[in-house]
């Protein structure tokens, strides 16, 4: 945030939008069930991922998630 | 984090500015579309826009779903969460959208059941969770974000959820693209095109633009260096008379996009005739309904909605703003009566939009520092 900013902390300073879920946001994937993946963002914060559209995923996978859906895999 | 921080390097990002320097022609001046709001976001987060040229325009495109919902349907929306029963459930930045009198969050505030969610896998836990209510979740966004939707309503149907249902506002980015480049207010040399989205379409649905417009597109990442590495990939083509579809964000992007996820939303959702774009006006095939074989989860089927247009408010700019004719700073409201706390205009809303992104940001006027 710049510091002329009238306004108090703005969450899109800490790296993405929290209210806004249409944005994708790469992480990296913990343990990896059927459907669903537990993964780690950027942040560190943890998240339940449905990983349907890009499955097989495997621990350590990076898998770019919007709206709580896996719809890429993130890759050299 | 891989694949974050190494694309967020201060001394590549110089470089690349000075890249973007050599590739300049004497006397012209440039102007490049980033079609998405994340990379608007992006651009003012890290302050590109100062790393570049004066002759080189970042013009700020349609791309940011918040920003582009008329009115009517935001009236629509709110219709429903005041029907008894209901529970209505929206991203967040839906929450603070004006509909012709008030809000969402207004409408909470009046006794309305609105809840924020972060994905509409929470809006069907909510269906679940409450058998006996009416769970209604307003989906919007790009290609970016109807295969959740579509996702979160297969499973619905296979559950057997008779309680779900959904607002499907979800748009489609080529034809509003096709409509600027037939506008005649604006003259772009080149695209920053949506690497999310693309991820799920590929590349090829962008391919008309340099083959009917002759206009350079590269489909970028969003991190920093993958915006400057971008526009000077559009500047490279310039400069060698080229014009082509490039992929930028390769370590994303699949040529042929997310076929999975193309084929869950073909089963879900079906292209409507037309729709209305704030700003842009009505678009014909630019947006998804529900297919018939998920009207039983439709809520325009469901519930009964008021369906009127409503025109913008005179003071607001946000159809110029979304069309890249006017820079946000010059909108009459901007700053003023128009702010993130009280926004007017959608695209003071979200932060992916251009003027919530330049007030955040420190963008107030065309004056800029010298760095």
């Amino acid at each position: 945030m710049s510091p002329e900013s009238p306004l108090g902390p703005c969450e899109a300073d800490i790296g993405h939008c929290i209210t806004c879920s249409d944005e994708g946001i790469p992480m990296r994937v913990l343990r990896a069930g059927e459907d669903l993946a537990e993964c780690r963002d950027d942040a560190g914060e943890l998240h339940q991922v449905m990983v349907d559209l890009v499955a097989p995923v495997g621990s350590g996978d990076t898998v770019l998630v919007h709206a709580g859906v896996a719809i890429g895999r993130v890759g050299p | 984090m891989k694949f974050v921080d190494e694309f967020r390097d201060a001394e590549l990002g110089r470089a690349l500015s000075a890249q973007i320097l050599g590739e300049l022609e004497p006397g012209r001046h440039y102007k490049v579309m980033e079609v998405c709001g994340g990379h608007t976001h992006a651009i003012y987060k890290y302050g590109l826009d100062d790393l570049l040229p004066e002759n080189v325009e970042l013009v700020h495109g349609p791309g940011c779903p918040v920003c582009v919902i008329p009115m009517g349907r935001v009236d629509d929306g709110i219709a429903v969460a005041h029907q008894p029963g209901v529970i209505f459930t929206c991203f967040g930045d839906m929450l603070r959208v004006p509909g012709s009198e008030y809000t969402l969050l207004q409408a909470k505030a009046q006794g309305a059941d609105v809840r924020m969610v972060y994905s509409p896998l929470d809006a069907l836990r909510i269906a679940r969770e409450n058998p006996d209510r009416e769970v209604v979740f307003f989906a919007i966004g790009f290609e970016t974000t109807a295969p959740s939707t579509a996702l979160t309503l297969k499973r619905a149907k296979a559950e057997g959820l008779r309680n779900f249902s959904c607002v499907c506002n979800h748009v489609t980015i080529v034809p509003p693209l096709r409509a600027l480049l037939e506008s005649p207010d604006l003259r772009l040399d080149g695209f920053i095109g949506p690497g999310h989205v693309c991820t799920v379409v590929g590349a090829r649905p962008l391919e008309f633009i340099p083959a009917d417009y002759g206009r350079p597109v590269v489909i970028s990442g969003f991190e920093p260096l993958d915006i400057l590495q971008s526009i000077l990939m559009i500047l490279r083509q310039l400069r060698a008379g080229e014009c082509r579809v490039e992929n930028q964000y390769t370590r994303v992007v699949p040529q042929e996009g997310n076929l999975r996820a193309l084929e869950v939303m073909a089963e879900v959702f079906a292209l409507r005739p037309h729709f209305e774009w704030r700003g842009l006006g009505f678009i014909s095939q630019s947006a998804l309904r529900l297919s018939d074989a998920y009207a039983d989860f439709d809520a325009e089927r469901r519930f009964e909605l008021p369906g009127v247009r409503v025109a913008d408010p005179k003071a607001c700019q946000c159809g110029e703003v979304l069309k890249g004719v006017i820079k946000p700073w010059e909108c009459k409201v901007f700053g003023t009566a128009c702010t993130p706390e009280h926004a007017i205009g959608t695209c003071m809303v979200s932060p992916e939009g251009a003027c919530a992104a330049y007030y955040n940001f420190g963008r107030y006027a065309r004056e800029r520092e010298a760095v």
